[in-house]
């Protein structure tokens, strides 16, 4: 089920997320700018489509789930005044469009293409407004990840 | 017309610290020369003067030009942690490239400073319509080759044992381009 702040389905595993004083898990996601791209970014980095054992069918859920995010960063960035971001989201949808669909399933290159790309507008997004970065570790236990890459910032 | 009215920006950093970044002034003649007094000699090797001198950098502030050399400073409290450099050619062949520097205080690095910094100047780039930003490092600042890479500049080439430091030992350049958006633009004959 979907979480109905943010819009993305974290808490995979019964056991992960932090307990509120009434016994409910929050959204990790809550009063942060951007809640529903930075959710749909997440759910892809952390998506079942990146694992080894991916199916056909999480790559073409992945590749539906990224249109809608590369869509919603679109009427985001619609507004703002950061041609670096227009043009990073045009080589989104680019690779987005040379993953796929595809006969098996989009092609997971491009699709880490297009989800890097979405990453970098998200960021311009942010740091338009004066704030860090989305950092995608930061939520990981809020997902079902075995292991976060490791990403060092300058 | 140089696009300034963004400035002063303030930014939040990964650990929650606010900078403002902002166009130097003839005033950060003496924050800058501190700034650099700080920075590991390796990082300071491009420069063609000896930046230790606070002559050499009391004499850039008194000819700052933004039209070729804007540097946009980050300042934390009344201290300078970073500059980001954007040089440009007014006239020739090359005047549509402007070229990038980016310093960052050691105890200011891995932070998301310098990515900052890269968003900044790309957002100047584009509105200076530049079809490209090239930037040159030494092989050995890795951290500030993939973050150049990871907001979009591609390595062009690596030389070889091509640029000495200040002590004379040799050291690989690693040239990266990023192509901006007003490339796609262009109308090639």
């Amino acid at each position: 089920m979907n979480c109905s702040i943010c819009g993305a389905g974290h808490f995979p595993a019964p056991a992960r997320g932090k307990a509120t004083p009434a016994g409910e898990r929050s959204c990790p996601y809550q009063g942060v700018p951007y809640t529903e791209l930075r959710a749909g970014h997440d759910q892809l980095y952390f998506g079942r489509w990146r694992r080894t054992d991916a199916t056909s069918i999480d790559l073409r859920k992945a590749y539906q789930q990224l249109e809608r995010l590369l869509h919603a960063i679109a009427v985001s960035i619609e507004k703002e005044d950061i041609p670096a971001a227009r043009l990073d989201l045009g080589k989104a949808f680019e690779a987005l469009h040379t993953a796929g669909p595809g006969e098996e399933g989009p092609e997971v290159r491009y699709l880490d293409h297009a989800l890097s790309y979405a990453h970098r507008v998200i960021g311009d997004l942010l740091h338009e407004k004066g704030l860090p970065p989305h950092a995608p570790a930061d939520f990981a236990e809020w997902y079902d990840a075995g292991e976060v890459p490791f990403r060092e910032d300058w | 017309m140089i696009p300034l009215d963004r400035y002063p920006k303030e930014i939040t950093l990964r650990n929650e610290a606010h900078v403002v970044l902002r166009p130097m002034t003839p005033a950060d003649a003496d924050g800058l020369w501190s700034f650099l007094r700080q920075l590991p000699e390796i990082d300071k090797s491009h420069f063609h003067e000896d930046v230790d001198r606070r002559e050499v950098v009391e004499g850039w502030a008194k000819s700052l030009d933004y039209e070729t050399a804007l540097p946009i400073l980050a300042i934390s409290g009344d201290r300078i942690v970073g500059s980001v450099t954007l040089y440009r050619n007014q006239t020739g062949w090359k005047q549509r490239i402007g070229i990038v520097r980016i310093l960052i205080a050691p105890d200011h690095r891995h932070l998301g400073l310098g990515t900052a910094m890269i968003r900044e100047i790309r957002h100047l780039g584009e509105k200076f319509a530049l079809n490209y930003l090239l930037a040159e490092v030494i092989e050995e600042q890795q951290a500030a080759v993939r973050a150049l890479e990871r907001m979009g500049f591609e390595k062009a080439m690596v030389h070889r044992n091509f640029v000495n430091d200040r002590k004379g030992h040799l050291h690989n350049l690693v040239v990266l381009l990023h192509p901006m958006s007003g490339l796609e633009k262009e109308i090639f004959y």
